[in-house]
């Protein structure tokens, strides 16, 4: 469909979606339990040493530390950090305190980790008639019950939702309505579109494309040509097109386990020591998942934290810990790492859908 | 280094020594050809390390050497010409082949002989000797049925059994399975290994017109496979192949002979509104009719033929992969077959009813696919 003149997005495309992300999560609910963090840099997760930073508290974040930076890093642009062993027993028991506010108003709840989830109130149990003030709500109810501060996008899809909950963060909410939309995409830098990371945004930048103005301008067939399927997404998404459909049941697309090392390793034999560890407990987490997958990747991160990753897709789905290792290990011998390795990492994707209708199977010879 | 060659019989035999040539291959030495010239004989080798195949052909010379040449470009040169004599001269101290035609020269840098991968040294080696045409056909009949799962690497090829009784050739990808047997070929040894894929499917096509007899020879690690002016050599699977015989069952009381023609299009025709990813199509079987039916449910997709056959057993209603039971049927000859079963959940066993030479015995199986509800 091509637009002229007046630009306007079809009424299919517009639902009343609510992206809330509590502040600073973990963090938050350190200082909360911990009197004596409040005010202070805190960092949930790793160490001055090893590890990766799960969380950063908004201290923190005015050093530059951010979640998934490498603790090291965070140590040096931020000595005196606090470091905080995760809890994850506890968020997960706030979560579900969040979550059952959110059930109050919706049942159409999409959890995208502990901190995070979207929320269809285009009929709300409440019979509320603005989103904006059900966020609002919302906001006020999980501060009543955690002391805890949480920002809140509204808008028409997902995509506008979330980026709209970035606006005023922390403990703020802002609100895109369905005329701001095109105008506000039409400014919007292109590294903020979903579905465009780092990569995608250069190559973006390198063909004139800044901002989503510049995208609009492409039709649909050269971005096809320049970025393949995704090219269809970027084409939609500037024009407001997203069909947000929340799914109260997310779907798994992976399961995976990973380990940093306390000391980086350098020898063959001690990385395939180390996937034997991570393969057990991927295991555990695909038996508890009942799931069962095709394509094992092996993610490795050397000591430089250059991160790669390597993938095989096998020819049946294998929920088999054996047969998932030795695809991992092959991975590791084949691409054998030429530098020493701080953190290795296996996942299982491409999941057999579970129990989808009738499915058939292919019986096996039983060798 | 010089002699003189027909340009057609030359290419001719780098082709089928160029079979074993890979597009990228880790040692670049890898990438020529070997000419070893000695007197009036000249031996073309190509190899990817783990497979080396040789080639002798007469020329017209009395010099000897040693050089390994650039397989593409020499190939591509001979192509171009016409049948003709063509002389080679090789310039040590230039390093470069002279190759001559009618038309003119046309030279290549060539790389000490020495340098290409020594063929390994064979001990304890046994021999059998087999009619090429029948090993070619053995090989026909049972290499499509091997996996490429990487993980099993010994489903990736075909296992050679070899005994006083009998020759036995099997593949399977654990969903299907061929096995091939000669009753009227043996072998003074008894021997087990597996041969990988990549130098029979060379074998396929190089022996298809060889009326000679194929010698084997075979260690723990590799065979050497000898006939006319050929050797290839390569190593061996190394594993230990499942117990097949373990899997076929024995107990199969249900029985349907139909024109195999007949059958397989009608599975080709229903195939096309199958599932695309299980491919199933659903036989059913009752009296003397057989129904075949496929269904997408995604798509609302569904086909359904009835034809006859000759069927003894109970009624039964079996699912199979199609593109199985058409890769089976394609590689039959038999004007009839025979589909012996047990249940729903068990191997399926095709038989061709006839066209069998003497003392040939092959035995096709397919395991289901269920409906899991």
């Amino acid at each position: 469909m091509y637009f002229c003149g007046v630009q306007q997005i079809p009424p299919e495309y517009i639902r009343k979606i609510i992206h809330v992300d509590m502040d600073a999560f973990y963090a938050s609910v350190e200082q909360r339990d911990h009197p004596e963090l409040r005010g202070k840099p805190v960092a949930v997760g790793g160490s001055k040493e090893r590890g990766v930073v799960a969380a950063a508290s908004y201290e923190a974040r005015k050093f530059g530390v951010h979640s998934a930076l490498a603790s090291a890093i965070a140590y040096r642009q931020c000595p005196q950090l606090i470091f905080i062993k995760p809890d994850f027993e506890k968020y997960r028991s706030v979560s579900k305190q969040i979550r059952a506010i959110f059930l109050e108003y919706t049942s159409l709840v999409e959890p995208l980790s502990l901190d995070e989830a979207y929320l269809d109130v285009t009929e709300n149990k409440k019979g509320i008639a603005t989103a904006t003030r059900i966020a609002r709500q919302i906001r006020e109810r999980i501060f009543e019950e955690t002391q805890l501060t949480a920002s809140a996008g509204i808008s028409i899809n997902k995509f506008m939702a979330k980026v709209a909950s970035d606006y005023h963060k922390p403990n703020g909410q802002k609100t895109i309505m369905p005329e701001e939309v095109l105008p506000f995409l039409e400014e919007l830098p292109i590294g903020k579109f979903f579905g465009v990371g780092k990569k995608t945004a250069e190559k973006m930048k390198k063909l004139g494309i800044h901002y989503g103005r510049d995208l609009k301008k492409w039709d649909q067939a050269l971005l096809v040509r320049e970025f393949g399927k995704s090219g269809v997404h970027y084409y939609n998404i500037v024009r407001g097109l997203q069909k947000s459909e929340v799914k109260p049941n997310r779907i798994r697309k992976s399961i995976g386990a990973e380990r940093t090392f306390s000391q980086n390793l350098n020898s063959q034999t001690e990385m395939l020591e180390a996937l034997t560890g991570i393969g057990q407990k991927l295991a555990e987490r695909i038996t508890a998942a009942k799931a069962s997958g095709k394509t094992v990747t092996l993610k490795l991160k050397y000591e430089n934290f250059e991160t790669h990753t390597r993938s095989q897709t096998l020819n049946a789905y294998t929920q088999s810990s054996q047969e998932i290792l030795a695809a991992a290990q092959k991975l590791l011998l084949e691409n054998g790492p030429n530098q020493a390795v701080r953190l290795l990492g296996i996942t299982l994707s491409n999941l057999k859908p579970a129990q989808s209708k009738a499915k058939s199977v292919q019986l096996t010879l039983d060798f | 280094m010089k002699f003189i060659v027909s340009s057609g019989a030359l290419l001719k035999q780098l082709q089928i020594v160029g079979g074993v040539l890979n597009t990228n291959n880790t040692l670049a030495i890898l990438d020529n050809f070997l000419f070893d010239l000695k007197g009036k004989t000249l031996s073309i080798s190509a190899s990817d390390l783990e497979t080396t195949i040789s080639a002798t052909l007469e020329v017209d010379s009395s010099d000897e050497g040693l050089v390994a040449i650039p397989a593409r470009l020499l190939l591509d040169g001979l192509k171009a010409l016409p049948e003709q004599p063509v002389t080679f001269v090789a310039d040590e101290k230039s390093g470069t082949v002279e190759m001559s035609s009618d038309y003119g020269k046309y030279s290549l840098a060539f790389v000490e002989g020495d340098e290409f991968p020594k063929l390994p040294e064979m001990e304890d080696v046994s021999t059998t000797t087999i009619p090429g045409e029948i090993l070619a056909t053995a090989v026909t009949k049972t290499l499509f049925a091997a996996g490429n799962d990487e993980l099993r690497p010994v489903m990736s090829g075909v296992f050679f059994q070899f005994s006083a009784d009998n020759l036995t050739f099997v593949a399977t990808d654990a969903h299907k399975l061929v096995r091939y047997r000669r009753n009227d070929q043996h072998s003074d040894h008894t021997a087990e290994f597996i041969m990988p894929r990549k130098p029979l499917t060379i074998l396929k096509s190089t022996l298809a017109s060889v009326g000679d007899e194929v010698n084997i020879h075979y260690n723990e690690t590799n065979a050497r496979f000898e006939f006319e002016n050929i050797i290839l050599t390569c190593r061996l699977i190394d594993g230990k192949y499942p117990n097949y015989e373990a899997v076929i069952p024995k107990e199969n009381p249900n029985v349907m002979e139909i024109d195999r023609g007949t059958f397989l299009s009608s599975v080709k025709r229903v195939a096309i509104f199958s599932n695309k990813t299980t491919h199933q199509v659903r036989l059913k079987l009752a009296g003397s009719e057989l129904h075949i039916s496929a269904e997408d449910i995604d798509f609302s997709n569904k086909a359904h033929e009835r034809l006859t056959c000759n069927y003894e057993g109970d009624d039964m209603e079996i699912g199979f992969n199609s593109r199985f039971l058409v890769e089976m049927l394609n590689n039959l000859d038999s004007d009839v077959i025979n589909l012996e079963m047990s249940a729903s959940n068990r191997a399926g066993i095709i038989l061709p009813a006839d066209s069998l030479e003497d003392g040939e015995d092959v035995l096709m199986l397919v395991m289901p696919v269920m409906l899991n509800s």
